[in-house]
């Protein structure tokens, strides 16, 4: 079949128009095929850092808004395997106004217990200290500090609105972070949050971190934990932390199933436009098959070559599509996202071969009827063949 | 006495043109020595065309027999056939054929990519064929770079390439000047006396009947009775 590659290349490139055109409209395709296909990746298929496959989050089995008693902290930690609980809670607020760029987490905290839970927060000692020691302290990511112009010792209010009070902190340290979501969220302490709510708000809990002290236990405390309180009135739900992290996907929708639909739409449409051009190209060449028949070229030969040239254009499409899809990445992994996955979104090297696979796909299952009826037309009739 | 390359016995051909029956060629009985150069000729519909194709296996007799270079063609597999055609046989279509995409050197090229030969050795046989035919200044040229009278030589060239025994040519000079037509004819004349092939040329143009040692009339699918060299 390398020998017929001049042949395959020169005949794909017959018609340069619709070359260019059918190439570009596979790249796009292949655009968003690619893009749709990281994505997935990213959300299902990204290794955990070690660290994190340590921890787990508990949270309501009802829904994630509603919250748990604080003293579950406490029966969680009994749990064999378990080496620290932490309780957080999502403060919401809002600092100055509303506007996009006054958008970050706000976290409550237990500082005695967080530094343990997330060893890979990298903050002074000295500021570790006083973020534990100070009630009203707050540390913030890196990233969250550069973008709000903050340094140490500055006075931050966040205005409630889930919780009725207004809380001002003094910022006493800043943290980097490998998690993304991390570096873009303030911390502060839970205890102050616990005093300044009315009595009747005391004592609830958003989540807990949980912290294993093996990764061959994580699955039996994840077991263990919601079972411990099955037979409550408010029951749990624990999972790792990255699948506690996907699980904000759900607020989207079915990801998984809008992912695999908007794939396959893609690929199905892609098939037509693919098929129509191949048929309209192997229409136009009949005549050249009987030629080329009559030189001694078998149908099989003949097959080949018309799905080489087919295949060959889609994995060019497949291949500019791809190129796009890595700039489109790079452009997601610019925006603000809600999602750690996406922020280090790439095309990786897996999705790359799954998309030039289903390109060559496409080329030879849109070129295998056009191909197969033109190597199977009888010479003479192909060659009366004029159009 | 010469050995027989081609040899029909009662050989028919027949299409169906939507209800219609259409006699192609009805009990032809040819005979055809090595070294031959045989002109076919008669008017139009006449069976010429489909006598070469079935020469050449391009095509499937209705009944009768044939048998090309000692071979039955209607025992072969279609693989077989085309190995065969190949190996054997070198056809000159009237419209020359070639592929537009392709330089004269890579037309020639083509059927030797069906050889075991290698990358250098088919250029090298590519070569020899276009000089033979005197077009080693145009080996880079694509057809559309070259006259009609040249394009029909890059097609002899490609027909001969292979080497072989039987060159077929259905109205090589029919869309050619005189002058073209007559080098055409003089090439195919040169092919049969230095180099020993058998030519069968299909002709409507007695002139160029006058090239071949040996004249056949076709009229209504029927092979006329021989009357001599013309």
């Amino acid at each position: 079949m390398l020998r017929h590659l001049p042949l395959v290349l020169k005949n794909a490139w017959r018609n340069r128009r619709r070359t260019v055109l059918t190439i570009l409209s596979m790249g796009v395709s292949l655009m968003i095929l690619g893009l749709m296909m990281a994505i997935y990746h990213a959300f299902y298929f990204t290794n955990t850092p070690p660290e994190q496959d340590l921890r787990l989050v508990t949270r309501n089995k009802v829904s994630l808004a509603l919250p748990m008693p604080q003293f579950y902290g406490d029966r969680i930690r009994q749990i064999p395997g378990v080496r620290e609980v932490e309780a957080e809670q999502w403060f919401g607020g809002v600092y100055i106004d509303n506007r996009p760029e006054h958008l970050f987490a706000r976290l409550a905290v237990e500082p005695d217990k967080f530094f343990t839970i997330y060893p890979d927060v990298n903050i002074p000692d000295e500021q570790k200290k006083a973020f534990q020691q100070e009630r009203s302290a707050c540390i913030a990511g890196r990233e969250l500090a550069q973008k709000q112009h903050w340094n140490l010792g500055d006075r931050i209010t966040i205005e409630g609105d889930i919780f009725p009070v207004n809380l001002e902190f003094t910022l006493r340290g800043i943290f980097d972070a490998k998690d993304a979501f991390m570096n873009r969220s303030l911390y502060f302490n839970r205890e102050y949050l616990e005093q300044s709510l009315p009595q009747a708000r005391r004592g609830l809990v958003g989540t807990f971190t949980i912290l294993a002290n093996s990764p061959d236990n994580v699955p039996r405390i994840e077991r263990a934990v919601d079972s411990q309180f099955q037979n409550s009135p408010i029951q749990t739900k624990t999972e790792t932390q990255s699948a506690f992290g996907l699980s904000f996907l759900a607020f989207l929708g079915n990801v998984k199933l809008i992912l695999l639909s908007v794939c396959g739409a893609v690929t199905f449409t892609i098939l037509l436009v693919s098929a129509n051009t191949i048929a309209m190209s192997v229409r136009e060449r009949v005549h050249e098959v009987g030629v080329l028949k009559t030189l001694g070229y078998t149908s099989e030969a003949i097959l080949g070559i018309i799905l080489g040239e087919a295949v060959a254009i889609s994995l060019v499409g497949a291949m500019l599509g791809l190129l796009m899809a890595q700039l489109m990445s790079a452009v997601v992994r610019a925006m603000p996202t809600f999602n750690d996955q996406l922020e280090t979104l790439t095309i990786q090297p897996s999705v790359a071969v799954l998309c030039l696979g289903v390109a060559a796909m496409i080329g030879l299952a849109s070129a295998f009827v056009p191909a197969y009826h033109a190597s199977r037309t009888p010479i003479v009739e192909a060659l009366r063949s004029t159009e | 006495m010469s050995e027989t390359v081609i040899e029909t016995r009662r050989l028919s051909k027949e299409y169906i043109r939507d209800e219609f029956h259409i006699t192609a060629l009805q009990d032809v009985d040819l005979e055809v020595k090595r070294g031959e150069f045989v002109a076919l000729m008669g008017p139009s519909g006449s069976g010429k065309s489909t006598l070469l194709h079935l020469i050449a296996a391009m095509d499937v007799p209705t009944s009768g027999e044939i048998k090309v270079l000692g071979q039955d063609l209607r025992k072969l597999s279609d693989r077989a056939i085309a190995r065969w055609r190949n190996e054997n046989v070198g056809f000159v279509f009237q419209s020359f054929n070639l592929i537009p995409v392709l330089t004269a050197l890579e037309n020639v090229e083509l059927p030797l990519k069906l050889t075991p030969l290698k990358k250098q050795e088919r250029i090298d046989h590519a070569v020899t064929a276009l000089k033979l035919v005197g077009l080693g200044d145009r080996l880079g040229h694509y057809p559309r770079q070259l006259s009609g009278g040249q394009e029909q030589r890059v097609a002899i060239a490609r027909a001969i390439v292979t080497d072989p025994a039987l060159i077929l040519a259905d109205e090589p000079t029919g869309n050619l000047d005189a002058a073209s037509a007559e080098d055409i004819l003089h090439l195919l004349a040169r092919l049969n006396q230095e180099f020993g092939k058998t030519v069968v040329m299909v002709t409507h143009d007695p002139h160029a009947a006058r090239f071949a040692s040996v004249v056949h009339h076709l009229e209504k699918g029927r092979l006329l009775p021989m009357n001599g060299n013309p």
